[in-house]
């Protein structure tokens, strides 16, 4: 057969149109490909769906379309280097994905982060949680249709952006948490700048409430869809606010505490539903609690130094090198070599914005990690999609997709 | 606390821990090719984590044979399925039993496993392989135009002899 045959007998048995994948007129099903470029998809998630008129009977996630092999990647970086990969996985709370690597590097090599360190790290990973929350929140009023909820999102997202700027230099991707602390102080000023976001956030979680919660379209379209049960949620492996919205009450920080939870006091949204609106109501209640904990952060900051000051793993502050030669020398050897870690292995997970983000990195005792794996909360949760829209109709598909909330950079890392 | 066992009993103590309450927390596979005196390579690498005691656990399954071979925990997990699939698709692990053991993150007709260490990064030359769907050929460019009896539209649909512009 030549290639144009074949190309003239695929077409036919793909039916009409590249989109439709397969299409038999007796049981009237058809499988459509949904994405991978789909405005609802977030990303390059593409669903192959098999539809019975308007009802979807089944739903493939495919992915895989924004993998470059982070994790390769990683093993060619020294250990300080791999945060810069790290973070640019789950694009959406960067900040977790470095915290969480830190701390399992930090597990090596067996140090301690000073208390400042710890509190910085904390209060960032909190603001994460809220500038991705508010993500999910604008796009998930977006697709249920309600337009402006993109734009309060994105207004409030940009405020905290632009502290992120004031701190870390950069608005996405920081590279600003290291193993052994952060990499800078805290400039001057901060406490101002956050006071005045702590100040204005609650009157805005109320107005984004007074937008979504008891709009009739929004509830419409959210309440008793896409229900998955407590024993569902747990047995195909979702975390995070996905298995707290169907009355799973777990979560990392306040579970098993790391950093600087176990010295705040938070609450734990729990919904029992189990639908889109409980997951909705779930992430804005995590928005309030996040706001305390910045709140008990902010004003408990300890002094003191804000990373481990050991020369062998982080960069002497820049005027000592000015007068110190032996610090000129600790800052060659650790950027053109970098430190060793010794050999051995560790995972550590902490809750991020999806759920549990866990790393496991792996040494052989040189200066870059041996394997680096991270198990991504939207690459675990996207498996939850599948049996949770068989029944619905392709319109509710689309208010699952935005609830399950798959950051595509973290799925494909 | 950290567990290494063979791949023979690996599906009987997973369906004992997932009695006892363990939960799944993450599966990956690890290449040992330049690490440690190992007798077999491959490994998977599992992270239980049980929500009552609020306890970790890391347990080590030797993957056995070639191509090295563990067996699929996905019916015990349902979550394991997607993790299985990838240390495939990255390592060439072959998990017996798995309801549809394909790759997930490369591309299908990807050859060898990027994440074994013998993979060298920037290695390979040409990413996809050619696709006669997706060639787009335009009246007038295009040196085959002469052999090509069917040409495509963007969509993959034949356009026939006489609609063309």
């Amino acid at each position: 057969m030549s290639t144009a045959e074949k190309i003239v007998t695929e077409i036919e048995t793909r039916g009409q149109g590249a989109f439709v994948e397969s299409y038999d007129p007796s049981d009237e099903r058809m499988v459509i490909n949904m994405g991978p470029v789909h405005p609802s998809t977030h990303g390059v998630l593409r669903l192959l769906l098999e539809l019975d008129g308007e009802t979807v009977t089944k739903c493939l996630p495919i992915i895989g379309y924004l993998h470059t092999g982070m994790e390769k990647e990683c093993e060619d970086q020294n250990w300080r280097g791999a945060v810069t990969i790290v973070t640019r996985m789950d694009y959406l709370a960067p900040l977790s994905n470095e915290q969480v690597y830190s701390m399992a590097v930090e597990e090596l090599l067996g140090i301690e982060v000073p208390p400042r360190g710890k509190y910085i790290r904390t209060m960032l990973a909190e603001l994460n949680r809220l500038s991705s929350h508010l993500v999910w929140f604008g796009t998930q009023g977006l697709d249920m249709g309600a337009m402006s909820a993109m734009f309060y999102g994105f207004r409030e997202r940009e405020v905290i952006l632009d502290f992120y700027e004031m701190v870390t230099g950069l608005r996405m991707n920081h590279g600003y948490i290291i193993p052994g602390g952060v990499w800078e102080d805290l400039p001057p000023g901060w406490e101002r700048v956050l006071r005045n976001i702590l100040d204005t956030f609650p009157k805005r979680i109320d107005e984004y409430e007074s937008l979504l919660s008891a709009n009739p379209i929004f509830v419409e379209r959210t309440k008793g869809v896409g229900v998955m049960s407590r024993k569902d949620v747990l047995t195909l492996g979702a975390s995070g606010p996905i298995a707290r919205a169907s009355g799973f009450d777990w979560d990392l920080r306040r579970d098993m505490p790391y950093e600087a939870y176990g010295d705040v006091s938070f609450g734990v949204p729990v919904e029992k539903n189990g639908d889109v609106y409980a997951r909705y109501r779930v992430r804005v209640a995590e928005m309030r609690e996040s706001l305390k904990i910045i709140q008990q952060l902010v004003d408990k900051m300890p002094g003191g130094d804000f990373k481990n000051m050991d020369p062998k793993l982080t960069p002497p502050p820049r005027d000592e090198m000015n007068r110190s030669m032996e610090a000129v020398i600790h800052h060659f050897k650790l950027v053109t070599q970098g430190y060793t870690v010794p050999a051995g292995e560790a995972y550590v997970a902490v809750e991020s914005p999806r759920g549990e983000l866990g790393v496991y990195v792996v040494s052989d005792g040189g200066t870059s990690p041996y394997r680096c794996h991270v198990r991504d909360p939207s690459f675990v949760n996207l498996q939850v999609l599948g049996p949770m829209v068989i029944g619905s109709l392709v319109a509710d598909l689309i208010a699952c997709i935005a609830s399950v909330d798959p950051i595509m950079g973290g799925v494909d890392r | 606390m950290v567990t290494t066992i063979s791949a023979g009993d690996w599906s009987e103590r997973a369906q004992a821990l997932a009695a006892d309450g363990w939960w799944l927390a993450d599966l990956c596979g690890v290449d040992h090719l330049r690490i440690g005196p190992r007798d077999e390579r491959f490994g998977v690498v599992v992270q239980l984590l049980h929500h009552e005691r609020k306890e970790r656990q890391m347990i080590h399954v030797t993957a056995v044979g070639d191509p090295p071979t563990v067996p699929s925990i996905a019916a015990v997990w349902p979550t394991a399925d997607f993790m299985e699939r990838e240390a495939f698709d990255m390592f060439g692990i072959v998990f017996e039993g798995h309801p549809n053991l394909t790759r997930i993150l490369m591309p299908d007709e990807w050859e060898g496993y990027p994440l074994r260490k013998d993979y060298g990064v920037g290695k390979v030359a040409v990413e996809f392989v050619e696709q006669p769907l997706l060639q787009i050929s335009t009246p007038g460019q295009g040196p085959d135009q002469a052999e090509s009896k069917v040409r495509v539209d963007r969509l993959g649909q034949v356009i026939e002899e006489g609609d063309a512009p």
